[in-house]
């Protein structure tokens, strides 16, 4: 694994234990403030359409305690007729006013007052109509007591001026209001894409609601408007109108605030993580270097230390050599060959054991290897050391071929390690076996051996570098831990199982290759 | 490379102008389109689209030549015109001089050929000759069809709706047209506002808020060709007529019947020494749209305001001819200036108010305007109280929108759409 590779791990560490609850706990609070804006909008929408709400039933009594007065006061003059036709010259929302009374034709009626309501408002008493639409705007017929019985006045309210209140409501750039009667009709429209609706009567979206909430069903404050946009609304009903105003505005306007606090705060916090990755990064790879660094010095010191042993104790040996030699006795002259010839191989191993730590595995150079083959190679490898210790070498082949891919001298250096470790852990007579087999989909060799075992306290420190307990001279203490530098490079593993007393098992797995038996490469053998 | 080539050449045009066709929203029956007619129906909106007259007006009342190519004028009755050479109908026919002499006739006109011209001269003596040619268009019969030289054709007509194709369409300008008639107003609005038709002519400006902030149309505005009126009985003194006048052309009668804004005539101060003196209460007649402009009027006058009456167009002509009213409220021509004639002139056929004044009569007839008003300012027939703009609702998509100057949508073969 890289230094830069542990250094973002180590961020990513950091990142999800420190920052990302912060982050979290940021999403939770942005989005308490979104729903917070959205409340405030529709609050802003619920007050603005009470305001207008208040207008128009305001403007309706002022209209009509304006017939009454001028009912009061006109009504018995001589010239009424005259005076109330001169009053839509200062009241035109008054429109035309006239005198009712049994004489007055059908056709001088006000149309949207029936027979019971006329015959009332000649009994005296104050009638009106449902709002309706006359010609181009909304109208409302009126009849109020002249102070006569049998005449009252009676009066087509223009209500234009309320259609214009609710037109020029606007809240932001696209907000508008709409009022609608109680059956749900739409009378005014701030929206210009609706306002078809208030003449031609046909229903739009927001009908269906507002006449529900003259009748106490409360609308909802997001909606998909008439004109088919998604939004935020306040509602606000008249009950003695019958009207209901609905305020609108398109919800994408209305929380472009509260989106643009949003989208500034999350990427505030988006950045703070960065910088954060960022810096946690460059402060990892300077602390792993130093780790690196101090390791190196460790390792050296270690190397040295088993260099300096190991070098020692064959220097001794040569030594002793050497005093043999000057004796000058030709008895000698065997066991001095011989010890040198000893020497020689020890200080062989000794070099290749360093020259293994020097290649590195590149996986662009891995090739097919047929495990089976390559099991038999290695116990014709090792078949001359183990038949020097006695020691014999079976091979347990899977029952199929199975291939794996990877540096073949790497795998075969790691590969005669274990097994001749498991030689030298091994009783004369006794037996070796290589293991092939197909686990976990991982292709499996196993070197078992029926020796002393490993002590339990041992194992977790096996494959670290020069943690060899032999000493005898022959081992540095980099041979597991090369086997497994080998085993991960190629992506496997290596691990043990031992029981002291009755011998260890390590197990080299590697991942599983297609079928390669087409490869042209045939499975090589020992030299 | 030929693609690249392609490509390039694709990206370098200019994309094509989606086509608008303009559907007018009216409402009443849609009639006949005809280049004449005693009684104007809704579909003559269409006439100066299809048929061409000789020549129109500018915005300055200056003649301008249509299907002539050529305009001298004789005198103030009689002009001399040279005919374009390349004009054609619609079924391809060249405009003749003989199509000018019949279509001309019958429109009170009287055309002799002289030496490669026409002399035109109006067959109705004092009639300037301008009014009259901005009233006459240039047709011909054609397989049982009356056809035009305009840059319209009628393609179909139907009660409810006329449809006119340009007869060679024109990239980015309308090239289709159709005339909608609904049965009442409010339909027409709705439609309008629904997007079936886009264009609505004589809106009033109370209603004009229905089309504010409607994103798919425009509000345009023309100035009016006519104004709003009371007109005296000419039996009625001279010096009264002239008191009158001056009370009630006011700002004070024009803010009471239509507000502050509504009237194009700038605001005055009033005279303190017009006096209406004492005597009977004057009658006012009233028709249509005017109830207001009458009871307006009648606080105006006080004690000189007597009884108002509200009657129907028809009833009103009859009580006008009877002369049993001391004003009446009516709506006569203004601009162009020579369509006072047609008003004013003793023994004009539009002259149903029988007013009658000789120097008027001569500044008319010498093409004197200013003196003609100034006649007019001396022996009152009217009191003009307020023009009113034309104003219309037209598609959003339309660059140059205009109104007028003399027929409301004449220039409508001229607007642009947007690309």
């Amino acid at each position: 694994m890289t230094r830069r590779r542990i250094a973002l791990l180590l961020t990513a560490l950091v990142a999800t234990s420190g920052v990302l609850p912060l982050l979290l706990l940021a999403v939770f609070g942005l989005q308490i403030l979104r729903d917070r804006g959205e409340r405030a909008s529709q609050e802003a929408l619920e007050a603005i359409a009470a305001q207008a709400g208040t207008r128009i039933a305001t403007y309706i009594v002022q209209q009509r305690e304006m017939l009454r007065a001028i009912g009061t006061a006109v009504a018995d003059e001589a010239d009424a007729a005259r005076r109330l036709a001169d009053v839509s010259l200062d009241a035109p929302s008054l429109g035309k006013l006239r005198l009712v009374s049994t004489e007055t034709s059908p056709r001088e009626l006000p149309r949207m007052l029936n027979r019971e309501q006329i015959a009332a408002a000649l009994r005296g008493n104050e009638v009106a109509s449902e709002t309706y639409i006359a010609e181009l705007s909304p109208a409302m017929d009126v009849c109020v007591p002249s102070g006569k019985l049998g005449r009252a006045v009676c009066a087509t309210l223009d209500l234009l001026e309320l259609q214009r209140q609710v037109q020029r409501i606007r809240i932001g750039e696209q907000g508008y209001a709409l009022a609608f009667d109680r059956t749900g009709r739409l009378v005014a429209a701030g929206s210009g894409a609706m306002r078809a609706a208030v003449l031609s009567g046909e229903p739009v979206a927001e009908s269906a609601l507002a006449s529900g909430l003259v009748n106490g069903t409360p609308a909802p404050t997001r909606l998909r408007s008439g004109d088919g946009r998604d939004v935020l609304a306040g509602w606000t009903s008249l009950p003695n109108l019958g009207w209901s105003i609905a305020v609108e505005q398109p919800a994408e306007e209305a929380l472009r605030g509260a989106r643009t606090a949003l989208k500034f705060l999350a990427s505030g916090a988006v950045l703070t993580l960065l910088i954060s990755i960022a810096v946690g990064s460059a402060f990892a790879r300077r602390m792993l270097t130093s780790l690196e660094l101090e390791e190196r010095f460790k390792t050296a010191g270690r190397i040295a230390t088993g260099v300096t042993h190991d070098l020692g104790h064959r220097l001794t040996i040569l030594q002793q050599i050497e005093q043999l030699a000057a004796m000058n006795d030709a008895d000698y002259l065997p066991r001095i060959r011989e010890s040198l010839a000893g020497e020689v191989s020890t200080l062989r191993r000794f070099v290749a054991d360093f020259s293994d730590l020097t290649r590195e595995a590149k996986p662009a150079d891995f090739l097919p290897i047929e495990l089976n083959a390559f099991a038999e190679s290695v116990r014709l490898g090792a078949q001359g050391y183990a038949k020097e210790a006695n020691v014999t070498i079976e091979l347990q082949p899977a029952p199929s071929k199975l291939w794996v891919r990877g540096d073949r001298y790497l795998l075969e250096r790691a590969a005669l390690n274990l097994t001749r470790n498991a030689i030298e852990a091994s009783k004369p007579g006794s037996a070796v076996r290589l293991r092939i087999e197909r686990g976990n989909g991982a292709a499996v060799l196993a070197v078992e051996d029926r020796g002393q075992g490993v002590e339990p306290d041992r194992i977790a420190t096996l494959f670290e570098s020069f943690s060899s307990t032999k000493r005898t001279g022959a081992h540095v203490g980099m041979g597991l831990p090369n086997v497994r530098r080998i085993a991960v490079a190629h992506g496997g593993t290596v691990s043990v199982k031992s029981k002291p007393g009755e011998g260890s098992t390590f197990t080299l797995s590697l991942p599983v290759s297609g079928d390669q038996s087409s490869s042209p490469l045939a499975p090589a053998t020992m030299p | 490379m030929r693609s690249l080539l392609l490509t390039a050449f694709i990206g370098c045009t200019a994309p094509p102008v989606p086509p608008v066709v303009v559907t007018v929203a009216l409402w009443g029956p849609l009639g006949e389109l005809a280049p004449t007619g005693s009684e104007p129906a809704l579909a003559s909106i269409a006439q100066p689209w299809v048929y061409d007259k000789l020549v129109t007006v500018d915005a300055n009342g200056e003649l301008k030549p249509i299907l002539a190519s050529r305009l001298e004028r004789v005198s103030n009755q009689q002009v001399r015109i040279e005919l374009r050479p390349d004009a054609t109908f619609s079924d391809g026919a060249p405009v003749t001089d003989a199509d000018v002499v019949r279509s001309l006739e019958s429109d009170g006109l009287s055309v002799a050929p002289a030496a490669g011209a026409l002399v035109i001269q109006s067959r109705q003596p004092g009639l300037p000759i301008d009014a009259l040619l901005l009233q006459a268009y240039v047709f011909r019969e054609s397989q049982g069809r009356v056809v035009g030289s305009g840059p319209f054709a009628v393609a179909s007509q139907s009660a409810s709706e006329l449809r006119l194709n340009r007869r060679i369409p024109r990239p980015g300008r309308v090239n289709e047209v159709r005339l909608t008639a609904y049965k009442t107003p409010r339909d027409a609005f709705a439609h309008t506002l629904k997007g079936d038709a886009n264009l609505i002519i004589d809106v009033e400006p109370r209603s004009v808020e229905f089309f504010r902030d409607v994103p798919s149309l425009q509000i345009i505005h023309g100035a009016g060709r006519s104004t709003d009126a009371l007109v005296f009985n000419p039996a009625l003194a001279r010096p009264d007529r002239v008191q009158l006048a001056e009370a009630l052309a006011s700002t004070q009668l024009r803010e009471l019947a239509y507000g502050a804004t509504e009237c194009a005539e700038k605001a005055t101060t009033p005279r303190s020494d017009v006096s209406l003196g004492t005597g009977r209460g004057l009658r006012i007649l009233s028709w249509g749209p005017f109830e207001r402009l009458a009871l307006a009027t009648r606080r105006i006058l006080a004690a000189r305001g007597g009884e108002i009456r509200h009657v129907t167009p028809q009833q009103a002509l009859s009580l006008i001819a009877g002369g049993a009213f001391d004003m009446v409220t009516a709506r006569p021509l203004r601009w162009p200036p020579g369509s006072m004639a047609l008003v004013w002139r003793t023994g004009s056929p539009y002259n149903i108010f029988g007013y009658s004044n000789r120097t008027v009569d001569r500044a008319l007839e010498n093409g004197d305007w200013a003196a003609a008003e100034a006649a007019l300012r001396d022996d009152p027939p009217a009191a003009l109280v307020c023009t009113h703009d034309h104003i219309a609702v037209v598609d959003a998509r339309i660059v140059n929108p205009r109104l007028g100057p003399y027929e409301t949508l004449e220039t409508l073969p001229e607007w642009e759409v947007a690309r």
